[in-house]
């Protein structure tokens, strides 16, 4: 059986406000629940912290970055000290601006259905991309 | 008594007067925001312990994956002229290196792997759930930087 990468998760993980609490609580989902033994993660801020085997990890490994605003820091931070992601998650799709609201900054609250919903968006990503690797189309 | 935080949403910062000291700095708490280990998550739980119990309305904080990105905003220049308080998991200090990218400096630090050496039997369980062990690990590091900072 033919090497098939991990798909990386990162999540903004940003104090600043609800979304990213809530980009921390999916993509912990993904990681120890919906797909535990098919993705795996990194400390955003590793990137600029680390050295170049934590830098190498995008090229690597295809990324999901899910951010918690429109400022996409993940994704932004993804490509600038990595490499580009292969799917970019910004939760305001799914919710609307939920840095409006700060009741879920430290706690996931009333946004169970959001956390889910996004949590099952990036698995099937995940299957996707570990089909298309298999399949040698990236 | 101290005060308690007045309400806000997060696109506004905190009135200026609630986090200045006498310096006239603003006190800029930073978690290193971790997913990856435990000691990140305890991280996380001791700064809402500080910004919502022990010590509200004396810190701010900012999304730290911000300060890597954000050029172009005020970000960076928050970060060099506040009295920053940082909490890294883990001997990577990710928060402090991102404190330094921005051109800032610590002035107070913990890391939470050497508080746990203090004391192993608060011991974080994973990631998902710190549990006890963990939530009384965040506790220790918060007070130690209470301490530290003399705050």
């Amino acid at each position: 059986m033919p090497f098939l990468p991990k798909i990386g998760i990162i999540a903004c993980s940003g104090e600043g406000c609800s979304g990213g609490n809530i980009s921390r609580a999916a993509a912990l989902k993904v990681l120890h629940e919906l797909r535990p033994h098919k993705t795996l993660t990194i400390c955003l801020p590793l990137f600029l912290a680390g050295d170049s085997g934590e830098r190498g990890f995008a090229e690597i490994f295809p990324t999901i970055t899910i951010d918690g605003c429109s400022k996409m820091c993940a994704a932004r931070g993804t490509a600038r000290y990595s490499s580009e992601p292969a799917v970019k998650i910004n939760i305001e799709d799914y919710a609307g601006d939920m840095c409006l609201d700060d009741t879920e900054r430290w706690t996931i609250n009333h946004s169970t259905d959001i956390v889910n919903r996004i949590a099952e968006d990036v698995a099937r990503h995940v299957d996707r991309l570990r089909k298309e690797l298999e399949e040698g189309l990236i | 008594m101290r005060p308690q935080r007045p309400a806000r949403n997060s696109r506004d910062r905190l009135p200026v007067e609630a986090t200045v000291r006498m310096s006239g700095k603003r006190r800029l708490l930073i978690p290193c925001s971790g997913i990856g280990k435990a000691v990140g998550e305890v991280a996380r739980e001791a700064t809402r312990l500080l910004m919502e119990e022990l010590r509200p309305g004396t810190f701010e904080t900012v999304c730290l994956p911000l300060i890597m990105t954000d050029d172009e905003g005020d970000t960076g220049e928050l970060v060099r002229s506040s009295e920053v308080f940082a909490i890294d998991g883990c001997p990577k200090k990710c928060a402090t290196a991102s404190v330094k990218h921005a051109g800032g400096e610590v002035d107070h630090g913990v890391l939470v792997v050497r508080v746990l050496a203090k004391n192993r039997s608060h011991r974080p369980e994973s990631i998902v759930d710190i549990g006890e062990g963990g939530r009384q690990l965040a506790r220790d590091v918060a007070m130690t930087l209470i301490e530290e900072g003399g705050v």
